[in-house]
């Protein structure tokens, strides 16, 4: 495996570096700000174009689910938090436990998130539906923008599902160590970011009352 | 000049966050999830308040978990200036944005 590749420097053995890698995700996140950000903007005109159909269009939204989904999420950033600090301090055991814990929150977030979904579906408030075609405008858009920015974030979570898997199984292979958890820190950053989007869209889209 | 482990610069020593530091964070967010939760639902004639107030509680809560589980507090600074440029482009564009459709 050593000398493998292109980049190795000649007295070096490795061509790792934690900080660059750290950066990269960073300036990777602030894309992914600036699409969420771009979407809250759109979601901003159309609001203030259309205040009392986004407001009734709004009270179909389950917050009691939406609350829940919060605090799934709340305790599932602490929980990949802590991975870190468990694999900082050597404990790998631990870390792969609380990263099992992330995804399993990850997953009822899914859960409940289908339940919601497909409570409107039910109702025909899916883009296309019936009722959904004969809202009056406002709360169209309003519902459009629910699915398409809900579903962008459960997208996210998702994928955020496969890196946490990715963490898991590279942790149990030993290639995350104590020395060399960048890959913990990182997956643990993009999670947080998943975090940051839902912490805004809940109040936008359940709370507007 | 060689830096033993227990002997490196400031800058590269690692800051390992306790977990009794991550519950603490943790509920610092839920408490302020609860009050967004309360103002809307029980303070529902206060309406443009509570719009308000709901984006500013969110956005503490950005606050707190960039600051400290995305651990910026103890990252090099050049991480918290890039969140804040990015916040500064993101918040005038917005700004702007809306004044002009305030002024039709």
């Amino acid at each position: 495996m050593e000398h493998t590749s292109a980049f190795s420097l000649p007295n070096s053995g490795h061509n790792r570096d934690a900080e660059a890698s750290k950066m990269g995700m960073w300036l990777f996140l602030f894309t992914e700000l600036l699409l969420f950000g771009g979407l809250f903007i759109v979601y901003m005109v159309y609001r203030s174009l259309n205040p009392e159909s986004f407001l009734l269009a709004s009270f179909e939204l389950d917050v009691a689910m939406g609350t829940f989904n919060t605090i799934v999420l709340l305790v599932s950033s602490m929980t990949i938090a802590m991975s870190i600090t468990a694999i900082q301090t050597g404990d790998a055991k631990k870390s792969i436990f609380l990263l099992y814990t992330t995804l399993g929150l990850a997953i009822v977030f899914l859960i409940v998130k289908y339940f919601e979904w497909s409570a409107k579906i039910h109702h025909g408030l899916f883009p296309g539906f019936e009722v959904y075609d004969g809202l009056p405008p406002g709360e169209s858009l309003f519902f459009f923008l629910y699915f398409f920015m809900t579903g962008l974030h459960a997208l996210h979570i998702i994928i955020g599902g496969i890196i946490i898997s990715v963490v898991i199984y590279r942790t149990k292979k030993g290639l995350v160590t104590k020395e060399k958890y960048t890959l913990t820190e990182n997956a643990g950053l993009y999670w947080h970011l998943v975090d940051l989007i839902w912490i805004y869209l809940f109040p936008l889209f359940y709370l507007i009352h | 000049m060689s830096h033993t482990k227990d002997n490196l610069p400031k800058e590269e020593q690692v800051h390992i966050t306790s977990y009794k530091d991550h519950f603490s964070t943790l509920i610092a967010l839920l408490l302020l999830t609860v009050i967004t939760v309360v103002i809307s639902v029980f303070g529902a004639n206060l309406r443009s308040l509570s719009v308000f107030t709901a984006l500013l509680i969110a956005t503490v809560k950005v606050i707190v978990v960039a600051y400290y589980f995305m651990h910026l507090k103890y990252d090099k600074k050049v991480y918290t200036w890039l969140v804040l440029i990015v916040a500064i482009l993101f918040v005038s564009f917005a700004v702007l944005t809306s004044i002009e459709y305030l002024n039709r």
